[in-house]
């Protein structure tokens, strides 16, 4: 037997290279290690999709008539004017729906209290 | 000379005013506690000054206002109105014609009211849900989304005005053709009852793109 090829890193691991620092990084942090001062945007979905949806299936069977589903509409316009005061209510403190703050406010928060990174 | 202005910004402390005489009449007992309480705000707030469009009598009609100006070009408010007046008239001109020749049984269900008559083709007329544009990735889609009162409104009144200006005789007059246009929209039938429905399909075909909204 010549010189039996073995695989790269079965050799390196061999010679103890591999133990000795004279390794890549095993981490290669794409950003500063560190909480940024802001908070991502959180998006909020669509409201009222289960009642559209259910109106035009109505439409799509009475060919578009309004008077016979009119139950539906209803029930809809009721949606939208709720989701309408629950977005104008929003504007108080706390997000009581979901528990959390709007994300906006908490940006507002952090810039007035914001992280010393270095002392004078 | 003082020239009183409204459009000048007021003081938010400002009220707008009531002009219905019937809520001047009721006695102090049958008032609630909310009415109650707005008397003896207005008694110390000051009032802003009426606009010359709102009036107390029984024949203004604010929606009838709001079509008349929509329909007025360049300011000749003169002639929207009499334009406006003339419609109505037609209106009950045709629908009386209508009334007289029918059997006995039909002219029941036969309305005669052209201020009835012009609510109802309004109200017909609304879309439910409208389009509006969302940019996502680069592209736009027509996403359907719910409209406002006012937008609903405002699309009825200015279909039927587009309508009847473009899809007309050039010897017909304004008048003839918007009672036609009012009566079809009050039976439902008619262009832009057509157009609210064309809306609606559309909204229907995108109904995929419901979620690109986030309000």
């Amino acid at each position: 037997m010549a010189a039996p090829a073995y695989p790269v890193w079965v050799t390196r691991w061999v010679s103890g290279q591999w133990r000795n620092k004279k390794r890549p990084p095993t981490l290669r942090p794409p950003r500063a290690l560190a909480l940024a001062a802001k908070v991502a945007n959180r998006r909020q979905e669509a409201t009222c999709i289960t009642e559209m949806s259910v109106m035009m299936a109505c439409w799509k069977q009475n060919d578009f008539n309004d008077t016979p589903c009119a139950k539906e509409i209803e029930v809809f316009y009721d949606c939208v004017a709720k989701a309408e005061k629950e977005r104008k209510s929003q504007n108080e403190d706390t997000l009581s729906s979901r528990g959390n703050l709007p994300s906006s406010k908490v940006n507002k928060l952090l810039k007035r209290f914001p992280q010393i990174t270095r002392y004078v | 000379r003082i020239m009183p202005v409204r459009w000048s910004r007021y003081n938010p402390s400002y009220l707008e005013p009531e002009v219905k005489k019937e809520s001047y009449q009721k006695p102090l007992e049958e008032l609630t506690e909310e009415e109650r309480e707005q008397m003896e705000l207005k008694a110390v707030r000051p009032i802003k000054a009426a606009p010359p469009t709102l009036s107390s009598s029984v024949f203004s009609d604010p929606m009838i206002s709001k079509f008349t100006n929509m329909m007025m070009k360049s300011g000749n408010k003169v002639l929207a109105r009499s334009l406006m007046s003339q419609t109505l008239e037609t209106i009950k001109r045709k629908q009386l014609e209508k009334y007289h020749k029918a059997p006995e049984n039909e002219k029941v269900t036969i309305e005669c009211n052209p201020y009835v008559i012009f609510h109802q083709a309004l109200k017909n007329c609304q879309p439910i849900i409208g389009l509006s544009n969302i940019t996502k990735g680069g592209k736009t889609y027509q996403v359907p989304v719910p409209l406002t009162d006012n937008r609903k409104r405002f699309l009825a009144m200015k279909w039927l005005i587009t309508e009847c200006r473009e899809h007309k005789h050039r010897r017909t007059m304004m008048p003839e053709k918007l009672s036609q246009e009012l009566l079809l929209a009050f039976n439902n039938e008619g262009p832009v009852i057509k157009k609210k429905h064309v809306l609606h399909k559309m909204a229907e075909a995108n109904r995929a793109y419901a979620h690109f909204r986030w309000w």
